[in-house]
């Protein structure tokens, strides 16, 4: 059995670089404010100390990361099971049994909202959130993904063969 | 529907109320810590005992409260709850639905024949319900109902009720075992928390300076004869880890008391207690995880400890840790055998335990090549003579690779019969078995140093913990991972 990887909307990867671009926005305005704010900035190292790993940081994440794990992150279905990989460096590849799913979700953080896109979450039991959460995907293919599942789900035979 | 007949529970329940409202402050104890640095801080003479004294009023008006208002209904198909003092709470708890009930006869029951019902739901939820103060009688009976209705098994609810025995004897028992009381104090000098409980102590001791302001002093001051001669010294300390060893054993002795395990109709339940009787039990399709353990102790006995994990449905219920899982505590080699057989295990002393890549050992060797010349260059500069710390940073480099080695040759797993087994270890041994049809996931992982290599992790998340065989070469992690996740998805098998 191969498995037919599908790969998210190319939106994904504007999506992760402005959770980027927020993320060191954020740590840029923290530093500073310290430096324009603290009464004495003698102990502080000069800005070009913090500004050059700044922005080679930023630029890592912002170009080579983001494409590699838009590359990377993909899903696939199967007749019995859903699989997902994810990760650019340290690299992921999860398989859930489409029976063991407890419930299924649909969720778009604001950003995702801005470009259209949604991530579709399996969970299962016990695992305490360490679930399937497929993102980047376009919010009528998340909810028709989960109107399938489901369905899948609900017809699922179930033999009691084993309980007594 | 009929009409609900609310009850209340006996007014000798109080004193469960009373329990549960302190086993909330001691559960809750860091949000008291402003309080307490307060009665610390202050010079004040009455505060703390205001605070003491208030914190009591506190409790005793507040259980009376909640006995008050803590209502249950029983019908034929479910129970219901009211209960809350401002806010309300009205649960129904169908018995189809419920995962789990236990009888439990605490100590301040015991005498009036009293007993507390718990329930589990099923669902990420996880409602715990807690019905103190039944009648024995009656909360057995409840507990068949609700166990039988669960099972969907068409038990005739038997009627007559068995008064005072706990047996389910209306039924066929296929095992039963009785533990003595030598087996438990060896459980006790295998499971001895002593370890656990010094830490407990020595924390708080260690935060309020307790012990150097007024113990040592006193001790100076009172006890002379303790400066007087070293062995007196160690003497004493080993008397008081004695005594602290000893008084674990106690602790495990009055859990463990009268332990009987039996097997009647797929149901596997332990019962024991002292002072409090514990019934815990499960059965057979609940179940997730077997572990098998035997720390050194345990080995220079020649005994194992076991115990099989259910689903826990609620996070509150993995908090609680051991409280609701099944354990025995102390097993000879031929009753393990027994238990395996009617877990329906692999034979153990025939399964082939797989070994994993020699790779394995190139990453903690690393690291321990790298502390060992750190430790001897440090010497070298710091003690006299020198060499001694280069023979010290050789010696824990040979000791720490040598451990390495033994963990990697301890590890294996195995896929057999259904059944997925690892197996770790160096002093002590440690075998888990799962089910591989009730895995709810299956992840292959490559950090950047795996992918190098060519190799992938393979980690198993089942409803009782993940688990992870590493160091497979990926192409097979890959083929293992398509294969079990069709095997699970083609089981049509109640998992849960």
């Amino acid at each position: 059995m191969t498995i037919a990887w599908k790969p998210v909307e190319p939106a994904y990867k504007t999506y992760l670089q402005l959770i980027v671009l927020i993320d060191m926005s954020i740590l840029a305005l923290i530093a500073i404010g310290l430096y324009l704010f603290s009464p004495s900035t003698d102990w502080l190292p000069n800005p070009l100390w913090l500004g050059i790993p700044w922005a080679v940081l930023t630029l890592f994440f912002g170009l080579f990361w983001s494409s590699r794990r838009f590359q990377f992150t993909a899903y696939a279905s199967t007749d019995v099971s859903m699989h997902l990989r994810r990760g650019a460096l340290w690299r992921l590849t999860r398989a859930v049994p489409l029976n063991r799913i407890q419930h299924v979700e649909v969720r778009q953080g604001f950003i995702e909202r801005l470009l259209g896109l949604a991530h579709l979450t399996l969970y299962t039991a016990g695992s305490g959130g360490a679930d399937l959460s497929i993102p980047g995907l376009k919010l009528a293919t998340a909810e028709t993904m989960k109107a399938e599942l489901v369905n899948t789900i609900a017809a699922e035979p179930v033999s009691d063969s084993n309980d007594d | 529907m009929t009409e609900l007949t609310w009850q209340r529970t006996s007014l000798l329940t109080l004193g469960f109320f009373v329990a549960k409202e302190i086993r909330q402050f001691v559960r809750n104890i860091t949000n008291f810590i402003p309080v307490l640095a307060v009665i610390f801080v202050t010079d004040n003479d009455w505060l703390p005992y205001a605070v003491g004294g208030g914190y009591l009023v506190f409790i005793v008006i507040s259980a009376i409260l909640n006995h008050h208002f803590f209502l249950y209904a029983l019908t034929d198909d479910a129970v219901h709850l009211r209960t809350g003092v401002f806010g309300k709470k009205s649960l129904t708890l169908k018995y189809e639905r419920i995962q789990q009930a236990e009888l439990d006869q605490t100590w301040y029951f015991r005498p009036f024949n009293l007993t507390i019902l718990r329930v589990d739901s099923a669902g990420s939820a996880g409602k715990e319900v807690e019905i103190p103060g039944l009648p024995i009688a009656l909360a057995q009976d409840l507990r068949q109902r609700m166990l039988a209705q669960a099972a969907n098994t068409n038990h005739s609810t038997d009627s007559e009720s068995n008064t005072g025995s706990v047996d389910e004897s209306a039924q066929h028992i296929d095992l039963q075992r009785n533990y003595s009381l030598r087996e438990i104090v060896r459980a006790g000098i295998m499971d001895n928390k002593i370890f656990v409980l010094l830490a407990v102590l020595i924390y708080p001791l260690s935060q309020t300076d307790v012990l150097e302001e007024q113990l040592v002093p006193w001790l100076e001051a009172n006890v002379k004869f303790i400066e007087q001669s070293l062995w007196l010294n160690v003497g004493l300390v080993v008397t008081a880890l004695v005594v602290l060893f000893t008084f674990a054993i106690g602790v495990t002795i009055a859990s463990y008391y009268n332990l009987q395990f039996t097997i009647a109709n797929q149901r596997y339940q332990a019962r024991s207690g002292l002072l409090s009787i514990r019934t815990v039990s499960f059965r057979y399709h609940k179940l997730q995880r077997v572990r098998i353990k035997q720390n050194l102790r345990a080995r220079l006995l020649g005994r194992f400890s076991a115990r099989v994990s259910q689903l826990q449905p609620s996070a509150h219920a993995q908090q609680q840790g051991s409280a609701g899982a099944f354990v025995l505590p102390v097993l000879t080699q031929a009753g393990v055998d027994e238990l395996c057989h009617w877990l329906q295990l692999p034979d153990r002393s025939t399964v082939p335990w797989q070994r994993i890549s020699s790779i394995a050992l190139l990453n903690p060797s690393f690291w321990v090549a790298l502390v060992a010349p750190a430790v001897a260059v440090v010497g070298y500069f710091k003690w006299q003579p020198p060499l001694l710390g280069l023979v010290i940073g050789a010696l824990v480099w040979v000791l720490l690779q040598a451990y390495t080695v033994a963990r990697w040759q301890n590890y294996g797993y195995v896929m057999t019969e259904g059944w997925l087994g690892i197996k770790r270890g160096v002093f002590g041994r440690i075998e888990s078995w799962y089910p591989l049809y009730k895995t709810q996931q299956i992840d292959v992982y490559q950090s950047p140093w795996l992918r190098l290599l060519g190799y992938a992790d393979v980690i198993v998340y089942t409803a009782a913990g993940a688990q992870v065989i590493k160091y497979q070469p990926a192409e097979i992690a890959f083929n293992l991972q398509r294969e079990w996740t069709a095997t699970i998805a083609n089981n049509r098998q109640r998992w849960m």
